[in-house]
């Protein structure tokens, strides 16, 4: 009977589970030890048996000989500051303003998280031809100093432009979550803040913040990691351009695999880059969690 | 509800599962049929084709993309075999793509690639073409670059040619009536133009027309271009004390001060759609652009060589831009082969490739007429005996890519020549340094 039972169970976990663990584990677990065994190599990536063991020497040459991928690694965390603070901020105060009784309510949600249902790769087209087409138009009709700049012509127009379209895009999605938090919130507790006399910005730091936190845990760590991770966006709008200028860790680390033909090196740095990831990632969602209350 | 969603669940499993399976049946028919097609292959008979197969064709030239499509449509009809044509190009980087494509698993029967030691990496997948019908008529020099250890790895597409084409209407316009050939008189001519109220020249920022072609002006006026390759690549000549290239950064000042404004935003698209339409009076391109000329308006053009100085001495470069590689690995060889003996030796392969493609035959035996292969042709046919050739090439993969980089610093004024120059050599020892 028991032995049943537990077989039983054995087979719950299987049909359930089971389809999910065979497809990570070739989709994410195999490549990623794979990936892990080539960054000791010396491999162009076209044929498997070609790969040659040279040990530390990719770390080794990273760390001592390779400008680009410091210049890049250094892009990305200015890039990662400026849009987690500033998608953050934006959602929020979206988040705060959608969620008070106004007309079209519904209309503005929907409006506002859009942006997220179109791929990053052609969102960037469609903002390459908005910044070097539409901008010019708009810059020659107006006059106006801020639209006659050569947009993603520049490394600062390039790392601004990437700024404004990476969080038009992912605003919307962090909206709504903050938008769902917000309305979590009990609504005797805002009654009550009310009674003593609190102010709106009253309620909303004291009462409102605090109990939001598990939301802004998450829509940190997405912001994040999709902003560290950033590929698609930099691929089709800037290219990296112009020069290097604007060349994002992912997209330095597909430059090296692919185009210069070193994939044990790119899978070096691919290695480095997950591990910062994590380290980043998990201090920040270990730093947030402790500002978490109960409601 | 909780029934309907089980039985949901089940159906959807049962289909998942049943689509496994088919796939599996699928596989094992295909490998069922690869014996046979090598047994095919072995016999020769290549000329009665089965109807079942379908060729890859990855490649990246997008001025042709419709055209091809529209051949591999007609080539489908004569013999029943499917030719699928896949293009990168242009704004892409098409090395990358391929080698993606690749490493994925694919192997496409027909793929592009450059010389020299862009080839190499492709060595072991690059069929010997010199037992081929048509190998014996390959111009010499196009062959050049695909030339291994006395094989023929690749079939050249094309002959093509860069320097500077200009508008003949807006040259009258503005009162030019002797075409510049030095530097100085590229400049007068330039300034003239500006004075009558038109941009002198349209330029871009597409690494690859300031990378591969602007350098390579530098490097094929060399006295001996090779030696000053391998200088460069072992770290014993630099570019910055080199007098070749102390002269070409003067043409390239005098080319970016002269271009449209916005040319830090100019893709390769605009800038050839600028020159097309009137905007601009001079472009810095190949004949490649005759098509997508063609497209906006019939203009009158003609093409000037690049003066790096005042010595009157100045040429266009020509070259095989690409070469049709035929992939060993790949499951149809021997039909590539025979689509590729097709392109070059059928009435309709070659009508394609000189009306449609506009291409100037890399083979003798393919004699186009000019209005066959425009006015752009012409003028680098013409040009062509005393032109200079195509040396990019030489250096491996990334280098070019690196140059794009340093040159699109230097146009948008980021970094100054010797900070160029520094770039340059250091874009080819972050590659060729183990």
């Amino acid at each position: 009977m028991n032995l049943r039972k537990r077989s039983n169970e054995w087979m719950q976990q299987l049909v359930f589970v089971g389809p999910g663990m065979i497809v990570f584990t070739i989709i994410v677990l195999i490549p990623f030890l794979l990936g892990f065994y080539f960054s000791f190599t010396e491999w162009n990536g076209l044929d498997l048996d070609k790969a040659k063991w040279i040990g530390m020497d990719n770390i080794h040459r990273i760390f001592t000989n390779d400008d680009k991928f410091w210049a890049a690694f250094k892009f990305t965390l200015k890039f990662t500051v400026v849009t987690v603070v500033v998608t953050n901020i934006l959602a929020l105060l979206l988040g705060l303003l959608l969620t008070r009784p106004m007309r079209g309510r519904n209309t503005l949600r929907t409006i506002f998280f859009l942006p997220n249902m179109i791929g990053g790769i052609l969102l960037g087209y469609i903002w390459q031809f908005i910044f070097t087409k539409g901008f010019k138009t708009i810059g020659e009709m107006t006059g106006w100093h801020f639209f006659e700049l050569p947009w993603l012509g520049t490394p600062e127009t390039g790392f601004w432009g990437l700024v404004i379209v990476f969080v038009w895009q992912t605003t919307g999605y962090m909206m709504v979550i903050y938008i769902a938090a917000i309305v979590g919130v009990p609504k005797d507790l805002m009654e009550a803040a009310t009674i003593d006399g609190a102010t709106y910005f009253q309620t909303v730091r004291k009462v409102i913040m605090p109990l939001v936190m598990p939301a802004i845990t998450v829509c940190l760590f997405l912001t994040t990691s999709g902003a560290f991770k950033m590929f698609d966006l930099n691929l089709s709008l800037t290219k990296g351009g112009p020069g290097t200028s604007t060349q994002s860790l992912a997209y330095n680390i597909y430059a090296e695999a692919l185009v210069n033909n070193r994939y044990g090196l790119g899978t070096a740095k691919a290695m480095l880059f997950f591990f910062a990831v994590s380290i980043i990632a998990v201090t920040q969602v270990w730093l947030t969690k402790r500002k978490e209350v109960e409601a | 509800m909780k029934k309907l969603s089980i039985l949901l669940a089940a159906a959807i499993l049962t289909l998942t599962a049943a689509g496994c399976g088919n796939n599996g049946n699928n596989s094992g028919s295909e490998a069922t049929n690869k014996p046979a097609e090598s047994a095919n292959a072995t016999t020769e008979a290549t000329t009665t084709p089965k109807k079942n197969v379908t060729i890859k064709v990855f490649q990246f030239k997008v001025e042709i993309a419709d055209a091809l499509n529209r051949m591999a449509e007609e080539y489908e009809k004569e013999t029943g075999v499917k030719v699928e044509v896949e293009t990168h190009g242009g704004g892409e980087d098409y090395n990358a793509l391929l080698k993606a494509e690749i490493a994925s698993g694919s192997e496409p029967e027909i793929f592009n690639s450059e010389g020299y030691a862009a080839l190499e990496a492709y060595y072991d997948r690059a069929t010997d073409l010199s037992g081929e019908a048509w190998a014996k008529d390959v111009i010499p020099a196009a062959a050049g670059p695909a030339q291994v250890d006395g094989k023929l790895l690749g079939m050249p597409m094309n002959i093509e040619g860069y320097g500077i084409f200009y508008n003949k209407d807006l040259f009258e316009k503005a009162g030019i009536t002797t075409l510049p050939k030095t530097l100085t008189e590229l400049e007068a001519a330039a300034k003239q133009l500006q004075a009558a109220g038109i941009t002198p020249f349209s330029t871009t920022n597409e690494w690859w027309s300031i990378g591969h072609h602007t350098i390579n002006v530098g490097l094929a006026e060399q006295p001996d271009p090779i030696a000053f390759i391998n200088g460069t690549k072992d770290g014993s000549t630099n570019f910055k004390d080199n007098d070749v290239f102390k002269k070409w950064i003067n043409y390239v000042d005098v080319v970016f001060k002269y271009s449209q404004k916005d040319k830090l935003t100019t893709d390769y698209a605009t800038q050839v759609a600028n020159f097309a339409s009137g905007k601009a009076a001079m472009i810095q391109q190949g004949n490649w652009i005759q098509g997508d000329v063609d497209k906006v308006a019939k203009l009158n053009v003609g093409l000037l060589p690049i003066p790096i100085d005042d010595s009157g001495n100045a040429h266009i470069y020509t070259g095989p831009a690409n070469f049709w590689i035929v992939n060993s690995k790949s499951k149809n060889a021997e039909e590539a082969k025979a689509f590729l003996n097709w392109m070059v030796t059928s009435e309709t392969g070659k009508t394609y490739l000189t009306k449609e493609f506009k291409f100037i035959p890399a083979l003798t035996s393919i004699k186009p007429t000019a209005d066959e292969i425009g006015q752009m042709g012409v003028a680098v046919s013409e040009q062509a005996a005393t032109a200079g050739g195509w040396h990019w090439g030489r250096y491996p993969d990334g280098v070019p890519q690196g140059w794009g980089a340093a040159m699109q610093e230097y146009q948008g004024g980021s970094i100054d020549k010797d900070q160029l120059f520094d770039k340059l050599e250091k874009a080819i020892q972050e590659i060729v340094s183990k």
